[in-house]
């Protein structure tokens, strides 16, 4: 027995499959690990006229790492994220390991936190900060987006109706420098105050802050700042005057608002911590590589 | 004094709970979950906005989904007799006095097919400006009437004693909307048939919810029946009876015979099941150069809900704690646009304990004392609310032993002292209490049947407490048997009469009437091995000492509490609670029930609040995502201990009921505490990262 | 539609299950198997844990036909016959269980740490039962609970 407006469920086993029928239907609904969309369906807020379950198939459960980059499908959960790619995807690792509960960490994707594109999501930031790539695909074809450009607005992301994302490309860490922090009220199922990543590379600074602006974003004036100041190629400790400056810079990028959580003057006062914090740790892993190869 | 138990041999012995096993298993039915043939599903349609009435409904969409049978709106629901609880009366009258207040129902083959008719539902409104804020200085404040004690109380002058004072304490304190969140969302399954109406509910009174019920569709209460063996926690919000359970038997007896299964959803029971009222409280405390109190006024204002006045009795337990000759408690409401405030976990005794319990900590750095010497300065040797000796009061052993496994001395008496790492370290103290609740007439069953066994049955219902198996401990004790010999029946209105499981009062109502019964029977059929089929039934007698003696509770809670001098983020890595509760009949079951009652308390200081949003006139954050309350990673250390405590006066079992005390002072404890660890006073809960700022 | 699955070791079947339905559901009111229970629908609470092809998940977050031809554990599951299993034995010995609503779900959470860290520290376990709430016994006795399982086995 059903009521009206009829869900379908189509349950594709290739991504050819479900690219058809995301085609065929575009008001389709991709379900994977179910976190954000079986709530919505649980409380009645939607019903789509299909749902697409890509828990079937094979290769969005999959990753690969080659010439310095990571391609992660977007179907792998987070548990297997943290056990498989801790190494390799420190940041990422780090970030997921703060989502939710073991059983959230289960089933939940990092594609799935990018559909849902919640300026919350915990992984976003350190996929800004990493310069990850977005892999989307449609009967048209493949493209990839630049995480820079992928979220549009309070949970809006750059997909056509067409596409599935499928993966995402993450650069690998040479050095472990890539930190994710975040404030939370309670000490596990915290959903952020606000987060902060950052990743240090090669004269190259990445970070980007969540929860604190419409969409999860970069932080430009921050990152070129630390990139010209840094000692980079020493193990010299940083000066504490550095470390606030960037603060600043990053807390003078927020756009917070008050809401249950916290207030916005709270929000930009921790993001202010929160990088000061990271980059501490960050530099001090960018040391313990220079001393390793000295 | 009342008769004692003569022997105690299972009262004090730990056996595990006779209900655990089925737990673990999950095969203990709860409500929703009692087989019943060819049910329909039951979903509130309720209000989206907050004050007004209902101009029409359209229900031509959702009578169109497959499988819905009806929907049930003010124009076509049964009739209910009107005019004693407004809470209950739904579906009589097109008015709106809440959003979320129900104002129809869908029922269909699925709960599916029910809650997506009932959001295809079309409500045309006549909207009224509402009215949900609330305020100290609100023009229409007003004194509410007597409850179980009046609502302002003043002795001396007041004002001249404070004025007088050589140290004073003069503050607002706030306590927030708390939601009670048991684990199990109120259901009901309710079955019309030719002899009556059947509930299985989750309530904490299978009686009382018969009452309400009985009243309001006007029945005999013998055509009713409730069961509730099994039931997921209540913590107050199961003590009455709620309009969803009137919605569910409504439903049913338009199916004409076909059971009907209603489960609140979590969202729903934000508004429909009772909630504690947010507090303001004005507190005043005047002392002379030592630290005693002269002076003592504590001012509260708090919200009641349009349609039902409930008063939450805040200023409570200030008027029992201190010895004080000049003393004033007031109590104001504002009625406003909101749901139905209800009990939670110690009602007006929990919130009432954080105003005044953080104004001492407050006094005691004026007076230049510690915490724990300023209250055992104010110890009254009487109760100075009815100048009536204590039962027993050990709130000062509670306070020194604690302060001895705490290492309370090793404490520096300042503010700000402590800092490890970017973390600021403080400890905290307060005191708890809960009055010693009595109920009249409750009554046992005690059967002897050709098993050999002793059945006894009650009308209690086990929300969690462990009653099921402390009945059968106190039983045993009281018909000198060993506890394997009897078997305790509970949870169902066809068992003698029992009060409702709140106000820690079970065992003390539950338990006198299972020892009255014990004693009747013995005294019927003999000591030794009388006959199956040999049955007695008893009513607790009334207590005299109840009139003579104050009878309340005591503890102290003790809190360590971390601040993060970066982020303001609070850690509260140790907490203990020493309470003087009585006997303990059962140590492994009372302490998880301390224990569970000092986490809420902790869930309650960092991080439980519902939060209205004015222009919408509800609470934004009405689930378990966005209401936080603690879990298992927040609690890195929680321990309780008690006093042997013998208190001849309470009862029988000399028990003083375990329930709420727990919760009952520990947020004050963990305000005081984070007060020591930055020197940031925190007068509001919660208590949350962004006050500590400055820090 | 109609979902095919294998529960507590049988091959069950569900029809006319709606396609945006969940496992919870589906395991509560067609398969008769209400040990799971249904206290949030959005996987905050824990109360629905079961184990899907072996990896706990919240039942309330998986459609139904996500499990088609998958094998799913519940609390009833765990125990042997009338012989419960340690961890089981270990809520009720350790006085870890009071209303018992969350005991079925973080039975089967307590469960699924203790296969992939037979010995855990307070911590491990604080933080693998996180996603089970509690409100009525603070959590100490649920992880003496754990810890006593843990010796047991």
């Amino acid at each position: 027995m059903q009521g009206s407006d009829a869900v379908e469920l189509v349950r594709p086993d290739t991504l050819e499959e479900a690219l058809a029928a995301k085609a065929e239907r575009p008001g389709a609904v991709p379900l994977a690990g179910g976190t954000d969309v079986m709530v919505e369906l649980n409380y009645d807020h939607r019903r789509p006229e299909a749902l697409v379950d890509l828990t079937r198939i094979a290769e969005l459960a999959t990753w690969s790492a080659s010439g310095g980059h990571v391609r992660l499908g977007a179907g792998v959960p987070y548990t297997r994220l943290i056990d498989e790619l801790g190494d390799t995807l420190p940041g990422l690792a780090m970030a997921s390991r703060t989502v939710g509960s073991p059983q959230i960490r289960n089933r939940g994707t990092v594609g799935g936190n990018l559909g849902a594109a919640s300026p919350a999501g915990d992984t976003h930031p350190v996929l800004l900060a990493a310069g990850a790539e977005i892999e989307v695909a449609s009967v048209r074809g493949a493209r990839r987006i630049p995480a820079d450009t992928f979220y549009t607005g309070v949970k809006r992301n750059a997909l056509a109706p067409d596409e599935l994302i499928t993966a995402v490309h993450v650069p690998s860490a040479a050095v472990p420098a890539e930190q994710f922090s975040k404030v939370g009220t309670r000490n596990a199922m915290v959903i952020a105050v606000c987060s902060f990543a950052l990743v240090l590379r090669d004269g190259h600074v990445g970070a980007a802050i969540g929860s604190a602006a419409p969409t999860p974003r970069r932080v430009p004036d921050a990152e070129a700042f630390l990139a010209a100041e840094l000692p980079w190629g020493t193990d010299a400790p940083l000066p504490d005057s550095l470390k606030r400056r960037f603060g600043e810079l990053v807390a003078a990028a927020t756009e917070p608002i008050d809401d249950v959580r916290g207030t916005a003057e709270y929000r930009t006062h921790a993001l202010g911590v929160l990088a000061r914090r990271t980059l501490t740790w960050a530099w001090d892993d960018h040391r313990g590589s220079v001393r390793a190869c000295a | 004094m009342t008769r004692s138990i003569e022997r105690v041999a299972a009262v004090g012995t730990a056996p595990e709970r006779v209900d655990g096993r089925a737990k673990v298993a999950g095969k203990a039915p709860y409500a929703y979950e009692h087989p019943v043939e060819r049910p329909a599903y039951a979903h509130p349609i309720q209000a989206t906005i907050a004050a007004g009435r209902v101009r029409g409904i359209d229900t031509a969409r959702a009578l169109a989904v497959d499988g819905v049978h009806t929907v049930l709106t003010p124009d076509n629901a049964p009739p209910l007799r009107r005019g004693q609880d407004a809470e209950l009366e739904i579906l009589q009258a097109p008015d709106v006095a809440f959003r979320g207040q129900i104002i129809g129902c869908v029922v269909a083959d699925t709960p599916e097919a029910a809650r997506h008719a009932a959001d295809l539902v079309a409500v045309d409104y006549e909207r009224r400006d509402h009215d949900v804020t609330l305020a100290s200085d609100r023009p229409d404040l007003y004194r509410p009437g007597e409850v179980s004690h009046e609502a302002d109380t003043e002795d001396g002058d007041v004002d001249a004693a404070l004025a007088g004072a050589a140290a004073r304490v003069e503050a607002e304190y706030r306590t927030a909307r708390n939601h009670n969140n048991p684990l199990e969302p109120h259901t009901t399954v309710a079955v019309w048939d030719a002899d009556g109406l059947t509930l299985y509910d989750s309530t904490q009174g299978v009686h009382s919810l018969r009452s309400a019920v009985a009243e309001v569709f006007d029945l005999d209460e013998s055509r009713i029946r409730v069961l509730a063996p099994y039931v997921g926690g209540g913590f107050g919000s199961k003590g009455t009876a709620h309009a969803h359970v009137v919605l569910a038997a409504l439903a049913a007896k338009r199916m004409s015979g076909r059971p009907v299964k209603l489960a609140l959803t979590r969202q729903q029971t934000f508004t429909l099941a009772g909630y504690r009222t947010p507090t303001v409280q004005r507190v005043a405390l005047g002392a002379d150069t030592d630290g005693r109190i002269d002076a003592l006024a504590v001012d509260v204002v708090e919200q009641t809900s349009r349609v039902k006045a409930f008063a939450e009795q805040t200023a409570l337990p200030s008027r029992t704690m201190y010895a004080a000759p000049h003393r004033r408690t007031t109590h104001r409401m504002a009625a406003l646009d909101v749901p139905v405030t209800s009990w939670m976990r110690a009602p007006g005794v929990c919130p009432g304990m954080f105003g005044p319990e953080v104004a001492m900590d407050e006094l005691a750095e004026r007076c230049g004392l510690d915490p724990i010497e300023l209250r055992l300065r104010n110890e009254p040797d009487r109760d100075p609310e009815t100048g009536k000796p204590y039962s027993t009061r050990n709130l000062a052993e509670c306070l020194r032993g604690g302060a001895r496994r705490f290492g309370w001395d090793a404490r520096p008496a300042a503010p700000r002292q402590t800092r490890q790492g970017e973390w600021w370290i403080g400890t905290g103290v307060a005191s708890s209490t809960y009055p010693v609740h009595h109920a009249p007439g409750s009554a046992a069953r005690i059967e002897r049947r050709a098993d050999g066994r002793y059945h006894v049955g009650v009308g209690a219902v086990d929300i969690g407490t462990g009653a099921w198996t402390v009945l059968g401990q106190i039983a045993a004790d009281a018909l000198g048997v060993d506890r394997e010999d009897v078997v305790v029946t509970v949870g169902d209105t066809a068992l003698p009469f029992a009060s409702v499981a709140g106000g820690s009062s079970g065992t003390t109502n539950w338990g006198s009437a299972i020892v009255a019964a014990a004693h009747g029977f013995r005294a019927r059929f003999g000591d030794d091995d009388p006959p199956a089929g040999s049955e007695h039934t008893e009513s607790a007698p009334e207590n005299p000492d109840t009139e003579r003696f104050a009878m309340h509770a005591f503890g102290a809670q003790f809190a360590e509490v971390h601040v993060s001098a970066d982020t303001g983020e609070i850690r509260v890595p140790r907490l203990l609670g020493v309470f003087a509760a009585g006997r303990i009949v059962n140590p492994r079951l009372a302490r998880s029930q301390f224990l569970g009652g000092m986490t809420m308390g902790l869930s309650m200081a960092l991080h439980e609040e519902g939060v209205m949003d004015e222009r919408l006139g509800m609470v934004v954050n009405h689930d378990l995502a966005e209401y936080h309350v603690a879990t298992n990673a927040d609690v890195p250390s929680v321990e309780a201990e008690w006093i042997d405590e013998h208190d001849p006066h309470v009862n029988p079992m000399g028990t003083k009921g375990i329930g709420e005390i727990g919760i009952v002072g520990t947020a004050a404890a963990v305000a005081n505490a984070a007060y020591h660890a930055t020197g940031v006073r925190v007068r509001e809960l919660p208590v949350t990262a962004d006050r500590f700022l400055t820090a | 539609m109609r979902v095919n699955l294998t529960v507590n070791g049988e091959r069950r079947r569900a029809d006319d299950v709606w396609e945006g339905e969940s496992l919870l559901y589906v395991l509560r009111e067609r398969l008769g198997l209400p040990g799971s229970k249904n206290a949030c629908e959005q996987g905050e609470c824990g109360s629905c844990t079961v184990y899907l092809d072996d990896v706990p998940a919240c039942a309330c977050l998986v459609a139904a036909g996500q499990a088609e031809g998958r094998e799913v554990r519940t609390v009833e599951g765990l125990a042997d016959g009338d012989a419960l299993d340690p961890v089981q034995q270990s809520f009720v010995d350790a006085g870890a269980v009071q209303c018992g609503f969350c005991t079925p779900g973080l039975v089967v959470a307590a469960h699924d740490l203790l296969r992939r860290e037979p010995d855990p520290s307070d911590e491990e376990i604080r933080e693998a039962l996180a996603g089970n709430l509690c409100r009525c016994t603070g959590y100490e006795k649920i992880l003496d609970a754990v810890h006593s399982a843990a010796g047991a086995r």
